[in-house]
């Protein structure tokens, strides 16, 4: 069996974002639910969050959206920018709570205390960009463990694996100029779903060209559609890249159920995107894998879906 | 949404006695297809398209298997020679909608802007009008596309605004397009938001009818004279 870990902190749930809001605590309280009832605990390595340091969110994000982004949350106004943005005053420091968190799996994986990880973290990421919150997102959550894992652990090749249903903007965004970090993302079509970015004939720009991978599905595809797309796409682009490390978008929101869009994986189909990412870092990565909640609004099946992923990452 | 704030203001022109070698060398140096044809004063006199030069070269020269005669007689040809005179042009009051009409009504890549003295005043490609176009539709923003269908009837729209506003949620645009029953009409609103679930709801429960994603074909829409 490997050492999986798994990162949750009761402090995530500190970030309210109202009372109609999709992105709300529950979805976490659904999670950590599933493993207990799973009886998965016991044989995970439980990560409690450590707050960033500030030096690797600026690795990202610019200070003046870093400090506006502050100064917004601590003087109360509920709103950030943007009516997706709801929060609370606590939003900033758990925002950092988030990255703190995702840094310290990411440290215990490099320093082979774990073999793999999974956070369940609030807020998610994908959507943030270097100076702008957008879609729920405040930091980049994914993007930030890159630049660690390039600065402190020296690590060359970083691939991200994006499966949310929205297309990762912010992510996409941030690397697209950059040969080191690939970006592969499967989601809804943009023209159907937010954010409205993610094309098939989008990859890459500059130094990055072809560094940028995106696999927009239509609306009312299935597993079918979308096992199609991760072998005629992902897999051969990580063959070619090699990663030395997997991070990973992980979404919940393409589910059926989850009203957030219009795809219709089944609960397998996550099983299985999930073993295909593990065989890709067992190929590449000597099993370095560590994913990180974005989306995923069915507060019914996000039990099921997290004990499902566990139990992947934790098969030998 | 007029002509004169979204064309070209630096318009590369050509003489009429200009060699085509030359214009050709230019047009490539600056990656243009389309090079207005002006007088000493300023007047446009005609144009001259990518095409045009290529057409006016023998498939020997292209192979580069002419001989020198026939290469000094190529040199000799002049722009004027080739070029179309009297081109569509706009006017800097034309609107972007024209543009668009002309367009789908002449097959011409780019239309010089002239005042009414004929002076040149700037050019108008179909890709400054897609930027246009693309402006107005929004998406060059983060947001959602949402397909809702409404009865031809007054209200209608501003309860589906009121209604989206309600929820705080800005607007990229809204489209308003006909639609196969002639007393509906399709809207389009772009959305900057990731949360749609609950607008679409509340919608669903006012009696509007959501328009399936799939369903869409903003450019197969029946024109009322088909009908
Ligand atoms: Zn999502």
């Amino acid at each position: 069996m490997k050492r999986t870990g798994f990162l949750h902190d009761i402090r995530y749930l500190l970030h309210d974002t109202g009372p109609y809001h999709p992105e709300m605590a529950e979805r976490l309280q659904a999670i950590q639910k599933g493993v207990e009832a799973a009886g998965l605990l016991p044989q995970l390595t439980e990560i409690k969050a450590v707050p960033a340091d500030m030096a690797w969110i600026e690795a990202v994000h610019a200070t003046v959206y870093i400090r506006r982004f502050e100064e917004v949350c601590r003087s109360g106004v509920r709103q950030f920018d943007y009516s997706d943005n709801q929060m609370c005053t606590e939003t900033y420091d758990t925002a950092i709570l988030a990255v703190g968190g995702v840094l310290e799996a990411v440290r215990m994986v490099m320093a082979g205390e774990i073999d793999n990880a999974f956070c369940a973290v609030r807020p998610p990421g994908h959507h943030a960009e270097v100076a702008e919150a957008m879609g729920f997102c405040y930091f980049n959550n994914v993007a930030i463990a890159a630049r660690y894992l390039q600065k402190e652990w020296g690590i060359e090749r970083v691939g991200i694996v994006d499966f949310d249903v929205h297309h990762g903007n912010g992510t996409e965004h941030i690397f697209e100029e950059d040969p080191t970090v690939f970006y592969y993302s499967i989601h809804e079509h943009p023209s159907f779903a937010f954010p409205g970015t993610g094309r098939d004939f989008d990859t890459g720009k500059g130094a990055g060209k072809g560094f940028t991978k995106n696999s927009p599905m239509l609306p009312g595809q299935g597993d079918e559609e979308f096992k199609a797309l991760i072998q005629q796409d992902l897999l051969p682009a990580f063959e070619g890249f090699r990663p030395e490390v997997i991070l990973v978008s992980v979404g919940f929101d393409a589910l059926d159920a989850d009203e957030m869009a219009d795809m219709r994986l089944s609960r397998a189909c996550f099983t299985w995107i999930a073993e295909q990412l593990k065989v890709l870092a067992d190929q590449y990565a000597e099993g370095r894998l560590i994913s990180v909640l974005e989306g995923g609004y069915s507060i019914d099946h996000l039990g099921e879906l997290a004990e499902d992923h566990l139990k992947v990452l934790m098969r030998d | 949404m007029f002509v004169s704030k979204s064309m070209t203001r630096k318009v590369l022109t050509a003489a009429k006695d200009e060699s085509i070698f030359s214009a050709q060398e230019r047009m490539k140096q600056a990656a243009i297809r389309h090079l207005p044809v002006v007088d000493a004063d300023g007047r446009l006199i005609g144009i001259v398209t990518d095409r045009d030069l290529r057409s006016a070269m023998p498939y020997s020269l292209i192979k580069n298997t002419c001989d020198d005669a026939e290469r000094a007689k190529l040199a000799e040809m002049r722009v004027g020679e080739i070029m179309s005179p009297d081109p569509i042009t706009l006017n800097p009051a034309h609107t972007i909608q024209d543009a668009l009409l002309l367009v789908q009504e002449h097959k011409v890549g780019a239309f010089p802007v002239v005042d009414d003295a004929g002076n040149l005043k700037g050019i108008l490609s179909v890709r400054d009008l897609l930027r246009a176009f693309v402006n107005v539709l929004g998406i060059g923003q983060r947001g959602t596309l949402m397909g809702i269908l409404v009865e031809e009837k007054v209200g209608q729209l501003k309860q589906i605004v009121d209604a989206i506003t309600e929820e705080g949620i800005s607007f990229g645009s809204v489209l308003v397009a006909r639609y196969w029953e002639d007393d509906k009409r399709a809207v389009f609103p772009y959305l900057l938001t990731n949360h749609v679930a609950r607008v679409k709801k509340k919608l669903t429960g006012m009696g509007f009818t959501l328009i399936d994603p799939m369903d869409w074909y903003l450019d197969q829409l029946p024109s009322k004279e088909s009908e």
